[in-house]
């Protein structure tokens, strides 16, 4: 599955810094209770999630191209899959992944934010009502509601297309939905760890809300917002269960999606396993870049300094 | 600049807590204004009134000739100086200073003067660049401090801004606030719970008790004329010694029975309190400060003092006095303020005793008293402060 190969990237992409193998305290066995031991699980989980992206990295260079001809180490190394799936649908499909992901990972984070800050700071009629529903709603997981969710884009389409099946707006609001609940809850917590004396301080100097929100609020909460970026790119880039039932048109489909039909056919299955591999690798790439980029932002001790006592 | 008015302003909590009650201040364009009680009596909630950081529930306040009660903090034109400090984490202490006056749209070049006065003010001069985690605790209250008079506000509003400093840098930093606002000329309202500062800053001291004002007035006004109790016990360090005293009429006036001495009340003191006489018979609460006590072979004019005799319990040099704390054997004064102070007592460092009534004078350095010596101390009976022990409140007229 497309899931596993991207989310074990990101895994390698991390993990694989060589470890140091500095020898702390004089005994031996001291040294393997302290040190040693942890680099030994580290690099046995190192090893559990190579193993897949070698696998499907080697199946996709791999000039046969058949999933019963794939083994770890590629005995013969071509793009030859690369070719042919840039030569079909796939730059179309890689490129609605991009869109639909990256819209719904913005805009997700954009509205939580907004949500959280209101959360965290205003007292409301409805405040602890609309938290508690928030959690409710999200603990049913969006794909039990995909009779109901399929009946009224049915709907949708015949009264809005540009909303309905087969479009990217279409899936990015109902990704929007999944994702905002959680996001909210995440930020709120985080939000209120920034002292509220800030929010004073700022509105002393003359700041109205929407000021202490981007000028003060915004910058603290940094590691938050690319946490719940980077979720929400990995979760809509990797989505498949609605996405297959929602996009049935191949110019509309994503690349998980798409791919995914490459191997349906139980008589083309074998045959097109290279290019699904090939697929995979490059659906891995934008969220490990992703990824990298948003590192920086995951820091502590923002707030250090702001307030003493 | 302006002046502030609160007229009968109201604080109520959500939850029902009557937080502050019925305050009337009114503070001259200037003037440095002083709001001072234990902790909890609600200054903080009156300050964040002024400030509109909490909903006044009623009364009105007014700034200059604007009535700002419904008016946005960012409208009133005020700053304030946090007890936390509240620094903009993410931000050079520059662009700290800088942020109220960029909101404000200003000009890059005033700001940068602006800045530039202020941190010459404050010697923030060679800091400008460094980040609030970058500061010591002393300099991050300089930048906040910064942060409001760069602003050139109408009204300064600090709360308890020196409360997280080391007890020297407090004392440095008070004389330079003071400095600040003297030079500035800014109406300044500050809140502390620490007497000491409210006595040495403030051109007037507000003080509180649970959400009531119990006196206004110059901070030696308030120390030398307490209008109860608790300001003479809350103002002054050492506190106010008291105890419970008989009030007698004798052929020569008034006397004051306290345990075994009597202290005969001279004539200019009843003169200033005439309703004394009407206490005749009654136990009352006897004051006296304990600068006003001298030990008696040392007193200028002992044969016309009052005296006590006692055993010297504790003895503290200081070098420019010698405090000298000793029994008392006249009943101690138990009201609601004497238990308020206690209570505020406990959490501040004030001795507290709870075995009879234990008083402090000061003496002279030349005294060679020491622990456990007989001493005979002279009292200066004009300085006598008389209460009545029920309501609290000084007997004057
Ligand atoms: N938001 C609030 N809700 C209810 N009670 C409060 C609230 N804030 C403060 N109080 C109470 O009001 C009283 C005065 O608080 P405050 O003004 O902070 O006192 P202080 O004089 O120490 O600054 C305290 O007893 C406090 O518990
Ligand atoms: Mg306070």
């Amino acid at each position: 599955m497309a899931h596993t190969t991207s989310e074990s990237a990101v895994q390698a992409a991390t993990g694989s810094q060589p470890p140091e193998l500095v020898r702390h305290g004089s005994a031996k066995g001291g040294w393997f209770r302290r040190t040693g031991f942890s680099h030994l699980v580290g690099i046995l989980a190192l090893a559990f999630s190579i193993f897949p992206i070698l696998f499907v990295v080697s199946a996709s260079l791999n000039p046969v191209g058949t999933l019963s001809s794939s083994t770890l180490l590629p005995r013969e190394v071509s793009l030859a899959n690369y070719q042919t799936l840039f030569d079909g649908s796939f730059p179309r499909w890689f490129l609605n992944s991009l869109i639909i992901a990256s819209l719904a990972a913005g805009i997700s984070m954009l509205i939580s934010a907004c949500a959280a800050y209101s959360f965290s700071r205003f007292r409301f009629r409805g405040r602890r009502t609309g938290l508690m529903s928030l959690l409710l709603v999200q603990m049913f997981p969006q794909f039990l509601a995909i009779v109901a969710i399929y009946l009224i884009f049915a709907e949708i389409t015949e009264l809005w297309p540009a909303v309905g099946f087969n479009t990217s707006a279409g899936l990015i609001l109902l990704y929007l939905g999944g994702a905002l609940g959680v996001n909210t809850w995440l930020m709120k917590g985080f939000f209120d760890t920034i002292p509220k004396d800030l929010d004073e301080s700022a509105k002393m100097d003359g700041a109205t809300h929407f000021q202490v929100f981007s000028g003060i609020i915004l910058p603290l909460v940094a590691p938050i917002l690319a946490i719940t970026g980077l979720l929400g790119f990995i979760g809509a880039i990797n989505e498949f269960l609605i996405a297959i039932i929602f996009l049935r048109e191949d110019e509309s489909k994503t690349a998980a999606v798409g791919l995914y039909g490459l191997i349906a056919d139980p008589l083309t299955k074998n045959a097109n396993f290279g290019e699904f591999s090939a697929g995979a690798v490059i659906l891995a790439v934008p969220t490990v870049a992703l990824f990298m980029y948003l590192q920086r932002y995951i820091v502590g001790g923002l707030t250090a300094g702001a307030v003493k006592g | 600049m302006a002046e502030v008015v609160l007229d009968k302003v109201n604080k109520q909590y959500e939850n029902g807590f009557h937080a502050v009650k019925d305050l009337d201040i009114e503070i001259a364009d200037g003037e440095f204004i002083v709001l001072v009680g234990p902790s909890g009596c609600g200054k903080s909630t009156a300050l964040r009134m002024i400030a509109g950081l909490e909903d006044i529930t009623s009364g009105t306040l007014t700034i200059g000739d604007r009535v700002v009660n419904t008016l946005a903090s960012r409208d009133r034109d005020i700053a304030m100086v946090f007890q936390s400090y509240a620094l903009y984490p993410h931000m050079s202490v520059a662009d700290n200073i800088a942020y109220g006056l960029k909101l404000r749209r200003m000009d890059k070049s005033e700001i940068e003067t602006r800045v530039k006065r202020a941190a010459d003010m404050l010697e923030l001069g060679p800091l400008l660049d460094r980040k609030p985690k970058q500061l010591s605790g002393g300099q991050r209250q300089r930048v906040a401090m910064g942060r409001a008079i760069v602003r050139e506000p109408q009204v300064f509003l600090m709360d308890e801004p020196l409360s997280n400093l080391d007890a020297k840098l407090r004392v440095q930093m008070r004389a330079e606030i003071a400095q600040v606002q003297r030079d500035l000329e800014t109406t300044t309202i500050y809140v502390t719970h620490d007497q000491t500062e409210a006595m040495t800053m403030g051109d007037r001291v507000a003080l509180m008790k649970a959400g009531v004002l119990q006196q206004l007035g110059a901070p030696q006004h308030l120390y030398d004329h307490p209008d109860n109790i608790f300001v003479a016990g809350f103002i002054g360090s050492p506190p106010m010694n008291m105890a419970l005293g008989r009030v007698e009429r004798s052929d020569g006036g008034i006397t004051v029975s306290l345990g075994g001495a009597t202290v005969q009340v001279p004539a200019s003191v009843t003169a200033a309190r005439p309703a004394l006489a009407s206490y005749a018979g009654r136990e009352i609460a006897v004051g006296i400060r304990s600068e006003d006590m001298e030990d008696a072979s040392l007193a200028r004019d002992a044969a016309s003092r009052a005296r006590l005799t006692t055993s010297v319990a504790l003895t503290e040099a200081l070098g420019s006095e010698i405090v000298v704390h000793f029994p008392v054997d006249a009943p101690r004064v138990v009201t609601e303020d004497t238990k308020a102070l206690e209570e505020d007592a406990h959490t501040g460092d004030a001795p507290v005793s709870h075995h009879g009534n234990i008083w402090v004078a000061s003496f002279s350095p030349r005294s060679r008293v020491r622990h456990g010596d007989q001493v005979e101390i002279a009292i200066d009976q004009e300085r006598l402060h008389f209460f009545d022990p029920e309501t609290g409140l000084a007997i004057r007229d």
